[in-house]
């Protein structure tokens, strides 16, 4: 009894020099006025980089960013915890696809004000699209991203295998699998060397439709009549962000996904689990990855020489589009700062910054010109991907509910389930949910 | 029992116990084993081990600190633990004062509609705390506890289970005891303090071990309600890195598990005792 | 007067509790009910609307309900199937009095004490097809390696076992102060009666064990309706809704796909279905006690 007595007292007082150390934040700033604090949410390890809050606050003193952070997996599930609740953040970390999901629940707010002309007519026209809600830009953007295959160089020389180098000569995936089935070492199912790197995306099991969903929407034909399903099947969802019925689940795209449960399955050239860094460690000969991947790859002192080609195709070449961007609460006190701030770490020379960092591409045009490295080989294959092949992924509100099933029963698929029942399952659930709210 | 016999039965019991001990020792200690032996490892030495069961499966070779390195210089493990560590006595503290005044009342005060009371307080025990979590968390939040450590413990508090173990550890104080007490004049305050809690003091360690033991391994709440990297507690520290949707670093991984595993199991080496008194106290009676 | 001054010390001695327990549970609970009958997202509470019993209409055309209810039956089931004899079996064997039996009986408990965080945690590396312990094992005897998580037929067996493990541990203390209750003297009279162990062990410990038995079920019962975290991090529900326990259900609907007056509306269903099942199991125990 005695030592609870006394460890109930050391605890109050601990527990009271924690308040109280908690409380001295709020103190004022010498030459302020008043020091404003915005609250920033981001996932770990995604912008805003340190580097760019010690040049924001260089700049800006009298305005505090004070940064929560989450796992990226557990981003999108924060976020909908936390921007109902009283406090919610004034500053949002969030993956651009979800703009009009958070847009027309009242998360964040349109920034079309602080956005200029002049910046606007600088962005990329698939940011601007993916950014866009009801006819109102929510975020200026602060890189883009797109997919290609990278590829060992040393294992592949060894085969004589030399992948193309440009986008007009790009595989199939016909023939993109005959090479990952050369080049993999040790049985299907088993290797020691996989065809191909599981993904790093996602929780690292088959199935994010950042990825999977290129190859169905690949199988379909923007150019074909707008009623045939092969039209229907590259968009995946119609305009509408509602209907869903005859655009997830053609026979076109059922025969992309088949493609994808074969590398799974049938040739057996990728892991159904997850490998931490499978490619870097020499553990496969190709994986599909963003530009921002492959920064330390192409250094001159890397273990062995990476490639880059272009992401193969079904039918139609396709890489989606879209990234990480900040946004403003739509319940924040301080919109005008948190505003600022976004301009500010989406501004060009943050932009530049930070490409130059770790290649991840601009959302701003006027800046290539400063990134020669995007003009010549290995990179340009991913900003030739981004201009000319770029699509968004698929629009409206329900996108966040959509990205989960899809990606849900494109990891079904990978695993071996029926493909064409298992993307009417996905067509039935989504229904539900957009139908109903 | 006839002397002769017993030394080969003995022997022969001994020879069984002890392969069926074994695999026992296999099966539980295995994993744990794993555990605490890859977290010592680099993440390539991890697969290779993998490929082929022998004693380097589990035995770090060569050993490396790095994955803790890690979790407490780039992590901030430390401060983690530190506030598990308050929110848990902290819980306890008040669980253990709060719960055994009101099983007091609920076994030593007369008053009509006391049954009744209890019956409704054991139904929450039955509410799943996960179905619970989202209204909790605007309530909280209503309340200003909003992440702070404050309000990571404070909503457990009041434990239904805390009550249900009580309130049968007062029952088996003898009334005589208290009746004594009251002849001579002393008032429910006294003997609450000078009769019952003495009395019950195996309850009350059981109940302060499992309330330590839930706040120490609770995830999804604070989770919700602590966000700032201030206020984190262990177990979330340790899903930022466990949750796969990281494609954690296995290393990394162990280690964190590790940490956050090994002061409840020495815990609960000395502890023992009470846990095993106080089941029996709480299930069987009840 | 003395009445008066009786209710006025309970509520003294009650009111902190009662004053935590209002607040936080009968608060929370009555939130939930009110917003099972609204149509609205966490992302902006404020916009609710009201849209009367819709929720529970959806809720019994929705084929996910039939699927995750039919998920945590079969997981309840297993769980309940293997953890009673395995857990009896176990306090049988540390009932004994040899060398180390209190270290082994710590040991097998210990997976309880263990968060579940962990736990999951450790067995998806263990489970893990490529290089995980379990498939080094299996190797080792000559089995070829297993999917474990990733296949359908597996998952949730997977789970189960990964459960047991966790649990069995309980259930075996349980068991073990049920059996240390069982006075000496009967045992001793079935001995001198000539019963052999097995006889002992059918005749007389198992009938006096009944209670115990029932009440681990009910833990195990409702513990398994609760569980949530080996869903959530081993399989994500999946593959194609294998492994979608109820509560994983609730909380996908709430944060995956932003329903939360529906995720309310399925968390009331859970919690019937809760009370009705440990009311029920509750009230064998009372029958038992009494006869």
């Amino acid at each position: 009894m005695k030592l609870m007595r006394i460890g109930a007292v050391g605890l109050a007082v601990l527990l009271l020099g924690t308040a109280c150390t908690a409380a001295k934040d709020t103190a004022s700033k010498p030459g302020c006025d008043k020091v404003v604090t915005l609250n920033l949410l981001r996932a770990q390890d995604t912008p805003p980089a340190p580097s760019v809050l010690k040049d924001w606050e260089a700049a800006h003193p009298c305005i505090e960013i004070k940064v929560s952070e989450v796992p990226f997996g557990q981003l999108a599930d924060k976020i909908n915890v936390i921007a109902g609740s009283p406090t919610p953040p004034d500053v949002y970390t969030y993956d651009g696809p979800n703009t009009a999901t958070y847009a027309s629940r009242g998360v964040i707010a349109p920034m079309d004000a602080a956005i200029t002309a002049a910046i606007r007519a600088d962005i990329i026209p698939a940011t601007i699209k993916e950014h866009t809600y009801e006819g109102r830009l929510y975020s200026p953007g602060i890189r883009q991203s797109a997919l290609a295959l990278i590829y060992n160089k040393d294992m592949l020389d060894k085969l004589g295998i030399t992948p193309p180098d440009s986008l007009d000569k790009a595989w199939t995936w016909d023939q993109a699998i005959d090479a990952m089935r050369k080049c993999q070492v040790g049985p299907a199912g088993n290797a020691k060397v996989w065809g191909l790197a599981p993904t790093q995306s996602g929780n690292g099991t088959p199935g994010p439709s950042y990825v999977s969903l290129n190859f169905l929407r690949s199988a379909g034909d923007p150019k074909a009549d707008q009623q045939s399903s092969l039209y229907k099947t590259f968009w995946a969802l119609a305009p509408d962000g509602k209907t869903i019925n005859g655009w997830l689940n053609t026979p076109e795209a059922a025969r992309g996904a088949q493609i994808y449960q074969d590398i799974f399955n049938k040739y057996g050239i990728s892991p159904k689990a997850g490998i931490p860094n499978a490619y870097a460690d020499g553990k496969a000969c190709f994986d599909i990855q963003q530009p921002s991947y492959i920064g330390k790859l192409l250094a001159p002192d890397a273990t062995f020489k990476t490639g880059v080609t272009p992401l193969p195709y079904v039918t139609t070449p396709i890489t989606q589009t879209g990234s990480l961007t900040l946004g403003v609460g739509a319940r924040s006190k301080h919109p005008k700062e948190a505003a600022e701030f976004v301009m500010f770490v989406a501004s060009g020379p943050e932009q530049l910054k930070n490409s130059q960092g770790d290649h991840s591409m601009p959302v701003l045009k006027s800046l290539f010109t400063q990134l020669p490295q995007y003009d010549s080989y290995p990179l340009a294959i991913y900003r030739n991907e981004l201009e000319q092949w770029g699509q968004p992924r698929p629009p409206g509100p329900h996108y966040a509910q959509y990205d989960s099933i899809v990606t849900s029963a494109m990891r079904d698929i990978a695993y071996g389930g029926d493909v064409a029942a298992t993307l009417d399952k996905a067509v039935k659930q989504f229904e539900q949910i957009a139908g109903k709210g | 029992m006839v002397p002769g016999t017993l030394p080969r039965a003995r022997r022969r019991l001994r020879w069984w116990n002890g392969v069926i001990a074994a695999v026992l020792c296999a099966v539980f200690l295995t994993p744990y084993l794993w555990m605490v032996g890859s977290s010592l490892k680099s993440q390539d030495s991890i697969f290779k081990d993998a490929s082929g069961l022998s004693i380097w499966t589990f035995l770090p070779h060569p050993a490396t600190l790095d994955n803790y390195v890690d979790l407490f210089v780039e992590r901030d493990l430390g401060r983690a633990m530190l506030n598990s560590l308050l929110v848990s006595a902290a819980q306890v503290v008040c669980t253990v004062i709060v719960c055994s005044l009101a099983a007091y009342a609920l076994t030593r005060i007369d008053f009509r509609g006391r049954t009744l009371l209890f019956g409704v307080i054991l139904t929450t025990f039955l509410v799943p705390s996960e179905a619970l979590v989202v209204p909790m968390y605007h309530v909280a939040t209503q309340l200003g506890l909003n992440d702070s450590l404050w309000g990571v413990f404070v909503p457990w508090i009041a434990s239904p289970f805390g009550i249900f173990l009580l309130r049968q550890a007062f029952l088996d104080v003898p009334r005589e005891l208290d009746e004594a007490a009251m002849l001579d004049g002393a008032g429910h305050w006294r003997i609450f303090r000078s009769i019952m809690l003495p009395n019950v003091r195996t309850a009350l360690a059981t109940l302060a071990l499992i309330t330590f033991l839930a706040s120490w391994n609770a995830f999804l709440w604070p989770l919700v309600i602590a966000q700032s990297p201030e206020n984190q507690v262990i177990q979330v520290a340790i899903a930022q890195n466990t949750v796969p949707g990281e494609l954690p670093n296995w290393g990394v991984v162990f280690a964190g598990a590790t940490l956050a595993t090994i002061p409840i199991m020495v815990l609960f080496m000395f502890l023992q005792k009470y846990f095993v008194e106080g089941m029996a106290r709480s299930g069987l009676k009840g | 007067m003395r009445r008066f001054k009786t209710y006025l010390t309970a509520a003294a001695f009650l009111g902190p509790f009662l004053l935590l327990l209002v607040i936080f549970q009968g608060w929370p609970l009555a939130t939930m009910v009110r917003d099972s009958t609204r149509k609205f997202s966490f992302l902006n509470p404020d916009e609710a609307t009201s849209v009367g019993l819709d929720n529970y209409r959806a809720l019994l055309d929705d084929p996910m309900v039939v699927k995750s209810l039919q998920v945590t039956v079969l997981f309840s089931l297993g769980l309940v199937v293997l953890v009673i004899p395995l857990g009896l079996a176990l306090a049988l064997f540390v009932n004994q009095r040899f060398r180390g039996v209190k270290a082994l009986r710590a040991l097998i408990f210990t997976p309880v004490v263990t968060s579940v965080v962990v736990i999951a945690t450790l067995w998806t590396f263990l489970l893990d097809p490529g290089h995980g312990l379990a498939n080094t094992v299996l190797g080792a005897v000559g089995i070829d390696p297993q999917p474990f998580v990733t296949s359908t037929g597996q998952a949730l067996p997977s789970l189960v076992v990964m459960t047991v493990w966790a649990q069995v541990g309980f259930a075996m203390i349980l068991f073990l102060s049920g059996l240390q209750s069982i006075p000496g003297e009967l045992l001793e009279a079935a001995s001198i009666d000539g019963a052999n162990p097995w006889q002992t062990f059918w005749r007389v410990k198992l009938p006096l064990l009944r209670r115990t038995t029932l009440f681990v079920v009910v833990i195990m019962t409702v513990f398994s309706f609760q569980a949530f975290a080996p869903a959530y991090v081993m399989t994500g529900g999946g593959p194609e809704s294998s492994t979608v326990l109820f509560v994983y259900y609730i909380y996908q609907s709430a944060f995956t796909y932003l329903r939360a007056g529906y995720a309310e509306a399925l968390s009331v269903l859970l919690m019937a279905i809760i009370l009705v099942v440990s009311s029920v199991q509750l009230f064998l125990l009372r029958t038992k006690e009494s006869s």
